[in-house]
């Protein structure tokens, strides 16, 4: 073990040493170029190892993913879009996709309301109990969410009638003489991955609220006044005031969240793995690949993944140099 | 503009730094494997190093180490053992980076099967004939592929055991059935009593449903014969068969038959394996029947733990007619050479010998000899003793099925399946359908 902490500390140091050096002799060899292609070149020579990795780490890997989704499950011979077929046509990727596309429906416009109703009501608070509020409703985001997803599960734990109940949530239903209900085996109306929301929500609503808060303050006084002297009521105020003027933050925070929920991974793996049908993309993945050692399907999942992800990115790109035009 | 720059450089260089030595800590694992043959030693082999892995509870190895170190270092050979986690994969990516131990202990036979060109035949290193008459039969069974031996069960765990509160049992004085009908009759007679009859749970986390198949196995095992089962595990027999849905409805008519489980065939589903079998002990028990594997009396409660002999009573799954055919599922850590050498082949007799768990038997570990002559006095735990007695018993031994067929299925569409029936959203025939559908094909 000390061994071990030892070689670790040893591997840091070396790679720092070796990367030092790599920088150094660049600079050297740039420096040896006459004045003017010093300059020219020198950002290229800084940025080049950076670049270099990124190409080597990622962009290498992404075109080779898309080979393999058109490869068989240990890659040894191509199949066409047979990967792609297969998964569309089955009835549990639909239901995949489907319980997916709930994800996105609900949870970054439902973070986005309570983020902003947190926000304002907070508003009116003394500056005291503000704080306070609010650093309880962030605090959420600073636990990992296997974690959180672990801890959740004792929320909806469920025990055979007579049977002491652990979950908090049978515990108060139970309180009122009813039976206790296997919450997250409940997939009536997916109520079930409604619950998985939830926790989300409890988790993001913090992240959602610091901005939208911020930028709810960052409304000049003068346009409220503005239009309080024209007549306007608080709710005119909310809708024809204010949220034009925090549109930009909103977009960001609900593209955000959109492109976390479309990876939603860890909370779905954790509390029920994809059973009793509320399979994800993301977990969908990670078990066609470490369950099921098929490069093929894992491989397709994500690339029809950054298909879907990649609009949405463009637009958030175009909206936000949109907003720096207009700046 | 100096510091600045320097500041740069410093930032870019730490960049790299991280990307390096996420490079190298993936390399420093492999150092470990491989390394035989040393100088000095006595005897025959003059000191050779084998290197053992397993994945087996620390007390069994160091129960066999016990009795096997000084047997080898008699032919001066030393013998290294190593606990390996999850070396069901591990052993695959060694053995492609020609890392791989000398004899590594796998849990599924299935992993043997896949890297059998890499495995040494045993038929010529055993003597095969006197083994198959020491063992319980079928166990040489679950390692020979294309008609060659290729590994031997060193230690053996037990599935399909009925675990029952021994001093109700006892008060209410049931029997132990010793046909399915007779269990179906037990079932009835302790729900008349006014106790429900079974325990069940099959939730494990990220592995839930593992315990349905289980209960699936057993009784395809005991309707089908050993023969069907080991079909049914190549896929020769078709989940959608009429021997696995008998066996299916069997195991609905006791189980989500209502009133049978506490809190009705839904709270299968979202009760923990671990805690299922905790209602059994209750003053007034909440369930009185647990189906489970040898391990999980571990699980129950700290004061029945204390007195296992006196709390718990435990039979096998009866056969399906009296006297006929009474097979028994198991599985266990399955020795096989990796790595050839005159050395590596002298330890795979030592671990051959049916004397090898002596020690490991009388130190409180959970170690089952897979040996039928193995003396059941050498185990220290009574409850030990009483599942050798199913074990050695029985006239065929099954593996786990869900641990020897494909990953796809043994650990993905198999228990996915089973959990989606047994919470009542799918009906039989099409969870059975639904895995034959995902059986990988070629």
């Amino acid at each position: 073990m000390l061994f071990k902490g030892f070689s670790a500390i040893l591997t840091v140091l070396a790679g720092i040493g070796v990367a030092l050096v790599l920088y150094w002799i660049l600079n050297k060899i740039v420096e040896f170029l006459p004045g003017k292609w010093e300059d020219r070149i020198k950002p290229y020579a800084y940025i080049a190892p950076a670049f270099l990795a990124i190409t080597l780490y990622l962009i290498y890997p992404a075109i080779r993913t898309v080979f393999l989704s058109f490869k068989n499950d240990d890659s040894t011979k191509f199949v066409g879009t047979k990967n792609y077929t297969d998964l569309l046509k089955s009835h549990d990727f639909q239901q995949t996709l489907y319980n997916t596309l709930l994800w996105i429906l609900i949870v970054p416009a439902a973070t986005i309301v309570l983020g902003l109703a947190v926000g304002i009501l907070a508003d009116h608070l003394r500056p005291g109990s503000e704080k306070a509020s609010k650093t309880i409703i962030f605090l959420p985001m600073a636990i990992s969410a296997v974690g959180a997803a672990t801890v959740w599960r004792f929320v909806y734990a469920y025990s055979p009638p007579g049977q002491p109940q652990i979950g908090l949530l049978n515990a108060i239903w139970t309180a009122f003489g009813r039976q206790p209900i296997p919450w997250l085996a409940t997939s009536t109306l997916h109520f079930n991955s409604i619950l998985l929301m939830v926790m989300m929500l409890w988790m993001q609503i913090g992240f959602s609220m610091v901005l939208l808060s911020a930028a709810i303050k960052g409304v000049p006084t003068e346009t409220l006044e503005a239009a309080r002297i024209d007549g306007a009521n608080e709710r005119q105020i909310f809708g024809r005031v204010i949220l034009p003027q925090i549109k930009g933050t909103i977009v960001t925070v609900f593209v955000t969240v959109t492109i976390g929920v479309m990876k939603i991974f860890d909370i779905v793996y954790v509390m029920t793995n994809g059973n009793f049908n509320t399979n994800v993309i993301g977990v969908d993945f990670f078990n066609q690949l470490f369950t099921n050692i098929n490069n093929g399907a894992a491989a397709s999942i994500v690339v029809m993944l950054t298909v879907a992800v990649i609009p949405i990115m463009i637009y958030q790109v175009r909206h936000f140099r949109a907003e720096e035009a207009a700046r | 503009m100096r510091g600045s720059r320097r500041f740069k450089v410093a930032a870019a260089a730490g960049t790299v730094a991280l990307l390096l030595a996420a490079c190298s800590s993936s390399s420093t694992g492999t150092s470990t494997g491989g390394g035989s043959s040393t100088s000095g030693g006595s005897s025959n082999f003059g000191g050779a190093t084998i290197n053992v892995w397993s994945s087996m509870d620390q007390p069994i190895i160091d129960g066999l180490s016990a009795k096997l170190d000084p047997e080898a270092k008699a032919l001066g050979i030393n013998v290294k053992w190593t606990k390996v986690d999850n070396i069901n994969q591990i052993i695959a990516t060694k053995v492609q980076a020609n890392a791989a131990p000398d004899i590594a202990m796998v849990p599924q036979p299935g992993v043997i099967q896949q890297l059998k060109a890499h495995v040494t035949p045993l038929d010529n290193v055993l003597d095969v004939a006197a083994l198959k008459q020491s063992y319980i039969p079928g166990v040489l069974d679950t390692s020979t592929f294309d008609g060659k031996l290729y590994g031997i069960l060193v230690s053996a765990n037990l599935k399909g055991l009925i675990f029952y509160p021994k001093k109700i049992w006892d008060a209410k004085g049931y029997t132990v059935p010793t046909t399915i009908d007779e269990l179906n009759t037990l079932t009835d007679k302790i729900k008349s009593d006014g106790i429900t009859p079974w325990c069940a749970g099959i939730e494990s986390g990220t592995g839930t449903g593992w315990p349905a198949t289980d209960w699936l196995e057993n009784l395809v095992m005991r309707y089908g014969g050993i023969q069907t089962y080991n079909d049914w595990i190549s896929h020769k027999v078709k989940f959608d068969s009429p021997i696995v849905t008998q066996a299916g409805n069997e195991m609905a008519k006791l189980l989500f038959t209502s009133g049978n489980v506490p809190g009705g065939r839904t709270a299968i589903a979202s009760t923990s394996f671990q805690t299922a079998g905790t209602p059994m002990f209750q003053p007034k028990p909440g369930c009185l029947l647990y189906q489970q594997g040898s391990f999980i009396t571990a699980f129950f409660p700290k004061d029945i733990q204390a007195d296992l002999p006196s709390n718990v009573g435990v039979f096998g799954m009866p056969p399906a007619t009296a006297g006929g055919d009474n097979p028994v599922e198991g599985g266990g850590d399955t020795a096989a050479i990796f790595k050839d050498s005159p050395a590596a082949r002298a330890v795979m007799k030592l671990l051959a010998a049916t004397d090898l768990g002596s020690i490991a038997a009388g130190n409180g570990s959970s170690f089952l000899s897979p040996h039928k002559d193995f003396p059941l006095t050498d185990y220290k735990s009574v409850l030990t003793q009483q599942y050798a007695k199913v074990a050695y018993a029985a006239t065929a031994f099954g593996f786990d099925a869900s641990d020897a067929m494909p990953g796809t299925v043994g650990s993905g569409s198999f228990w996915k399946q089973m959990t989606t029936w047994v919470s009542g959203s799918e009906d039989l025939s099409s969870a059975l359908k639904a895995i034959d559908g995902s059986w990988p094909s070629g």
